[in-house]
């Protein structure tokens, strides 16, 4: 016992007490969740029976049930465009400022930092405030579509199942270019100048210096931020709750809300979970590739 | 042309675009000083005609922000001390050890730091709800956030232990310090302002944190702010420079703090999230 409480103070046991805790923390609190919500997904779950482990164990129905729901490969296709969409527009536009910031000039990292404000946001906030930009009859964002010329009715961003999903890809893309053009930053000031000197001693111009020197340097950076942007745009919930609520008739739906509104608007427990199941295994990939393409800058 | 006047075209353009893409908060302050016929006028105006600075006052009382608010804060210091106290150590033994065991247990963190939300509040709520803890919700709250956002907080701590010089741990060693007396003494000490910045990152999300608020927490008197905005908007609200301002008050302190320590903030962020 002495031995061990010296261990602890002065010895590998401190090393061990710090990491054991944390790690049976994340065990228990996100690890069990994760191994409960595979076994929820086998068994039939409703109000009834929640207080219980020993529910009937119901096989693969859950899955099958799922996918023979009309609106379970709108939901996935909606998820699939929303995620293209927001990381497409996030990454092109967060790439463009950057490069612009990258010409040193004062003021333009404070500037760019500023930009941040979008990402500190609570989510619930950013979605209110585009909730009012894209009001249908008195949204700002109509109104300047109109003046400019070029939409010549109003278009009811949030009501119309056209354009709901669009609603809220534009209100994602906002959130979070300000945090890829920074981690894009970060990876533009790591490419070592002396590269773009030899590049245009040799006579390269500005476009074969993106295409050759660029491009190929940030691959790493790249691949990172697509991965963190799929994992990231899979976290979106806020925004689907304050602008459109998934609708109207699910046509703004994607599955990490309809896996939330599955379990606690129709206490569908079971449901819920195999949604999660499903989704969870993508995001699990998503970041595998993360953790592959920084894997030598964590060791570094 | 000439550099400065290169500076100052590329500062022209930077400021209307940062002009551009900070509309929308820009479109809160206005909304939220304008009055209910002005709000709905076409074209709208871009500046109040008459500040209808009454409409704070009014939100903060009919809406019972302080309330909110208050437990905005009260989830937010618990998970953020939490997740200090289970999270520090943690980063201090992954930045000190390079082995198999420290990689696998990156791995198992980063893994875990990508769950969605929305995803996992199925099994926690059931879960929760079988040992009795929703009846005690804004713990269960802050339990719930601290599993969520500790492994990003080992991931920034982590980077700023890297950066702490390991002779002086050693140098403390051998003055004949124990490895706990080292640890309080030199090590945390210089990590100080790393672990600041991380905690008030931490502070931020869980300041306005959503789902599991929302599942968990069915009494309206023990909700969050987020919640409270999510209730006030409803699917055919009209009252948008009450929104606004209810905005206004709920964001503008992370809006302070943010532009205070911004470079610092920045800075904590790049070095953990990437390198």
């Amino acid at each position: 016992m002495k031995r061990l409480l010296s261990s602890v103070r002065d010895g590998s046991g401190f090393d061990i007490v710090l990491v054991a805790l944390p790690l049976g923390f994340l065990f228990l609190m996100a690890g069990l969740p994760l191994l409960y919500n595979i076994l929820m997904s086998f068994q039939e779950v409703d109000m009834f029976s929640l207080g219980t482990f020993l529910r009937p164990f119901v096989g693969f129905k859950n899955y099958t049930d799922l996918f023979a729901q009309p609106e379970t490969w709108p939901i996935l296709g909606n998820t699939a465009i929303f995620v293209i969409g927001s990381i497409a527009g996030q990454f092109l536009i967060g790439f463009g400022l950057a490069l612009f910031f990258w010409v040193n000039f004062p003021g333009a990292s404070w500037l760019r930092g500023l930009f941040l404000v979008s990402w500190v946001m609570p989510g619930l906030v950013v979605g209110a405030i585009w909730n009012w930009i894209l009001s249908g009859d008195f949204g700002v964002l109509n109104f300047m579509l109109r003046e400019t010329g070029i939409i010549s009715g109003n278009i009811f961003w949030r009501s119309d199942p056209n354009y709901s999903l669009y609603a809220v890809i534009m209100a994602n893309i906002w959130l979070g270019t300000a945090f890829n053009m920074i981690l894009l930053s970060v990876g533009l000031a790591s490419i070592p100048g002396d590269l773009y000197e030899a590049a245009e001693l040799d006579g390269a111009n500005a476009w074969q210096r993106f295409w050759t020197i660029t491009l190929p340097m940030m691959r790493s950076t790249i691949g990172a931020i697509v991965s963190l942007g799929l994992i990231f745009t899979l976290q979106q919930f806020d925004l689907f709750a304050a602008i459109t609520s998934g609708g109207p008739n699910n046509s703004s739906n994607v599955t990490q809300y309809w896996a939330w509104d599955l379990s606690f608007r129709q206490y569908d427990f079971a449901k819920g979970a195999t949604i999660s199941v499903i989704m969870i295994v993508f995001v699990m990939f998503a970041s595998v590739v993360y953790v592959r393409s920084t894997r030598h800058e964590v060791r570094g | 042309m000439s550099d400065t006047g290169r500076n100052r075209l590329m500062l022209a353009i930077a400021l209307v675009m940062a002009a551009i893409y900070l509309f929308p908060l820009y479109w809160m302050y206005i909304t939220a000083l304008k009055s209910g016929s002005e709000m709905f006028a076409t074209p709208p105006s871009f500046w109040p005609s008459q500040p209808q600075w009454a409409t704070y006052a009014f939100v903060w009382e009919s809406r019972g922000m302080g309330r909110y608010l208050w437990n905005s804060l009260i989830i937010a210091f618990g998970s953020v001390t939490l997740i200090t106290v289970l999270g520090v150590g943690c980063a201090y033994v992954l930045a000190r050890y390079r082995n198999v065991w420290v990689d696998v247990g990156l791995f198992l963190i980063l893994m875990l730091q990508v769950l969605p939300a929305s995803l996992m509040i199925t099994p926690i709520f059931v879960g929760f709800s079988q040992l009795g803890m929703l009846n005690y919700p804004r713990l269960a709250v802050i339990i719930a956030i601290a599993a969520k956002s500790m492994p990003f907080f080992v991931v920034l701590v982590r980077a700023t232990f890297m950066a702490v010089p390991q002779e002086l741990e050693e140098a403390a060693l051998v003055d004949g310090n124990s490895r706990v007396g080292a640890f309080f003494n030199i090590v945390l000490p210089l990590a100080r302002n790393g672990i600041l910045v991380s905690a008030i990152l931490i502070f931020m999300q869980a300041f306005g944190e959503f789902v599991y608020s929302k599942s968990i927490i069915q009494a309206v008197e023990l909700q969050p702010a987020s919640v409270g905005l999510n209730s006030f908007m409803g699917p055919n609200t009209n009252e948008w420079n009450n929104i606004m301002a209810y905005a206004t008050i709920y964001v503008t302190p992370i809006l302070a703090i943010f532009v205070l320590l911004q470079r610092r903030i920045v800075s904590g962020l790049t070095s953990g999230a990437i390198k």
